[in-house]
């Protein structure tokens, strides 16, 4: 599904250069819940915005679903993402004017998808994270819980093969991390999807097929949950 | 789309009342300044009816009462005029000749209508001296002026307001109980400014006490100050003045386009003023949105996406100021306020549109492209 070859990531300002990736291959196989792990600042997120097309690498090559992302324009990157990959944040990024039936349908204003079709495959994922009785509230009306819920809805709205989730238990306490948990197991267990999750979380990284270790930038190990 | 744009403007609504009261003021200003705009410009595209060119204006004073003395010194300048080569045409005029500051105005009536009218009073060479093109009939001459109904010639424009679409050759129309004879219509007579609206004016023979003198030089003609020597060798206690009809013209034309000018200059600053506002909400606006941007970009909107998005949710929000400055505008042509064609009116609200517009796209323009190359893994950071 996903293969990172000799990834490396430098950022650079006039005076200095920081190495935030050096060297990470990493293949990540289609239906795999993988999760990665490491202290802050040591390039979790930088990863995960490069296998989500959102950041460039400044060496390596990167791999989705068998095309090379080498060259490509902003609009076939846009619409890679729009119709591949699918994003969970930590702080929801949830659009507070919007109420959550909006909020939800929003990558599919960039497909041409009709009203009414948007509306049936919003309220189809809202019920998948059991909130269909929250359509028509806003984000400031719901827990934190309940907003990641709207976030993951938001996130499969257009049924992805990838989601990407970037500490998406971080907000919240362990009872709501838990159900957000549980509802990103069963959507890898019963749709296949492929999710790369950022987490600090040991005992939620253990409940994934895979946890990866950063450490400086680098990838220090690997290991399989499969047999847990 | 739209309808996302709608909910998210009606979401923020207290937020963009104060733009849209700003572009509502603003297309207001506008409409004026464009309405008045057209309206001057149709004036000044109009046929004017008459000439300046090579006239000069003789501000004439006799220094008598006596009607017989003013009429013999008339005569006596009718033939030193014809004496000097330089003089083409002459004719002896009331002193509301045009491009003057003075005017005289009458009320004319015909089967129950009145109108009132600028009257001049003048000689018959008067249409060679000022280039008047006739219309319909002739111009009068001197047999025309004896008998109980005078002659009169007519611009085309009151020649309608009185009798509409009939034709008025030969016609009688009173004016304070004495009778005139319609002998002649001119199609536009337009003598105030080059900015005048079309309007009624009528021209009737010389009465005795008109002594102001308008004539047609020869081209290059340079010859005021033997002129007026030899005009006050006949009355050496005359007083002259000599003025020529186009500086007249430009005197006149000013005082109606430096007022014009002026609010032009006004306006710009409005506008500009308006335009750096709208400029300066929108940049912090989409400042504030960087997250939201970043969010768009991530779910697979594109840079022209965004700068479409953002330059459409402005336009939008300039939509709804826009249509309430419509409502208020359209209400001019309806209930015909200050006399003006309907015409004019809506082109001053199509020009007023369309700058209020631009200038909103001009705005939105630069803030947008800005949200439109912000990175999203930055932006998402940011938030």
């Amino acid at each position: 599904m996903i293969h990172l070859k000799n990834i490396e990531k430098v950022y650079r300002t006039d005076t200095v250069e920081t190495l935030a990736l050096h060297n990470i291959s990493l293949d990540i196989a289609k239906g795999e819940f993988l999760s990665i792990m490491g202290p802050s600042g040591c390039g979790k997120s930088t990863l995960l915005n490069i296998m989500g097309l959102l950041d460039e690498p400044s060496a390596g090559v990167v791999n989705i679903e068998n095309e090379t992302i080498t060259g490509f324009s902003d609009k076939k990157l846009s619409r890679f993402r729009n119709r591949k990959i699918g994003f969970i944040f930590q702080s929801y990024h949830l659009i507070n004017d919007l109420p959550v039936l909006d909020n939800v349908e929003l990558p599919l204003l960039y497909r041409d998808v009709s009203g009414a079709e948007r509306r049936r495959l919003a309220t189809e994922a809202l019920e998948k994270v059991g909130l269909s009785n929250r359509m028509k509230h806003y984000p400031s009306q719901l827990s934190g819980g309940q907003k990641q819920r709207v976030a993951i809805a938001r996130a499969i709205v257009g049924r992805p093969d990838l989601i990407l989730a970037d500490e998406p238990t971080g907000n919240l306490d362990s009872a709501m991390g838990n159900e957000i948990m549980e509802i990103l197991e069963q959507l890898n267990r019963n749709d296949r999807t492929t999710i790369v999750m950022v987490t600090h979380d040991e005992g939620m990284a253990r409940r994934t097929h895979r946890l990866v270790r950063l450490f400086d930038g680098s990838l220090v190990s690997s290991n399989s949950f499969y047999n847990d | 789309m739209l309808t996302h744009i709608l909910k998210l403007i009606w979401k923020k609504k207290r937020s963009n009342f104060l733009m849209m009261l700003e572009i509502f003021v603003s297309f207001l200003i506008l409409f004026a300044v464009w309405s008045l705009s057209v309206y001057t410009y149709r004036n000044y595209a109009t046929p004017a009816g008459l000439s300046v060119e090579r006239v000069w204006a003789v501000y004439l004073n006799f220094n008598t009462d006596n009607d017989t003395l003013r009429n013999e010194y008339r005569e006596q300048l009718r033939q030193r005029l014809k004496s000097i080569p330089e003089v083409e045409h002459h004719s002896f005029s009331s002193s509301n000749m045009p491009f003057s500051f003075s005017s005289s105005n009458r009320e004319f009536s015909h089967e129950g209508k009145s109108r009132i009218c600028e009257v001049m009073f003048v000689d018959s060479d008067y249409p060679n001296v000022m280039d008047v093109p006739l219309q319909s009939g002739k111009w009068f001459t001197a047999q025309d002026t004896f008998g109980d109904t005078k002659p009169i010639v007519i611009t085309r424009h009151f020649a309608e307001e009185l009798f509409g679409s009939e034709e008025v050759v030969g016609k009688i129309i009173s004016e304070d109980g004495s009778s005139k004879k319609v002998v002649g219509v001119v199609p536009y007579f337009r003598h105030k400014s080059s900015y005048q609206e079309d309007g009624n004016c009528a021209f009737q023979p010389l009465s005795n006490w008109d002594t102001d003198l308008l004539l047609k030089v020869s081209p290059d003609a340079e010859f005021e100050a033997r002129l007026a020597r030899s005009i006050q060798q006949i009355g050496k206690d005359w007083t002259v003045e000599i003025q020529h009809m186009d500086n007249m013209r430009s005197t006149q034309d000013n005082t109606v386009i430096i007022p014009i000018m002026i609010l032009f200059i006004v306006c710009a600053f409005l506008v500009f003023n308006v335009g750096l506002g709208m400029f300066g909400v929108l940049f912090q606006n989409i400042n504030r949105r960087k997250g939201e941007i970043g969010l768009r970009r991530a779910i697979g909107a594109t840079q022209k996406q965004i700068l479409a998005y953002f330059i459409g949710e402005t336009v939008v929000i300039a939509g709804f100021g826009l249509a309430l400055g419509v409502f208020f505008a359209i209400q001019l042509p309806i209930l015909r306020v200050l006399d003006v064609a309907p015409g004019i009116y809506l082109w001053g609200i199509a020009l007023a549109l369309v700058s209020v517009l631009l200038i909103a796209v001009i705005c939105a323009y630069y803030p947008s492209r800005q949200a439109a190359k912000i990175f999203p893994a930055v932006a998402l950071h940011e938030e």
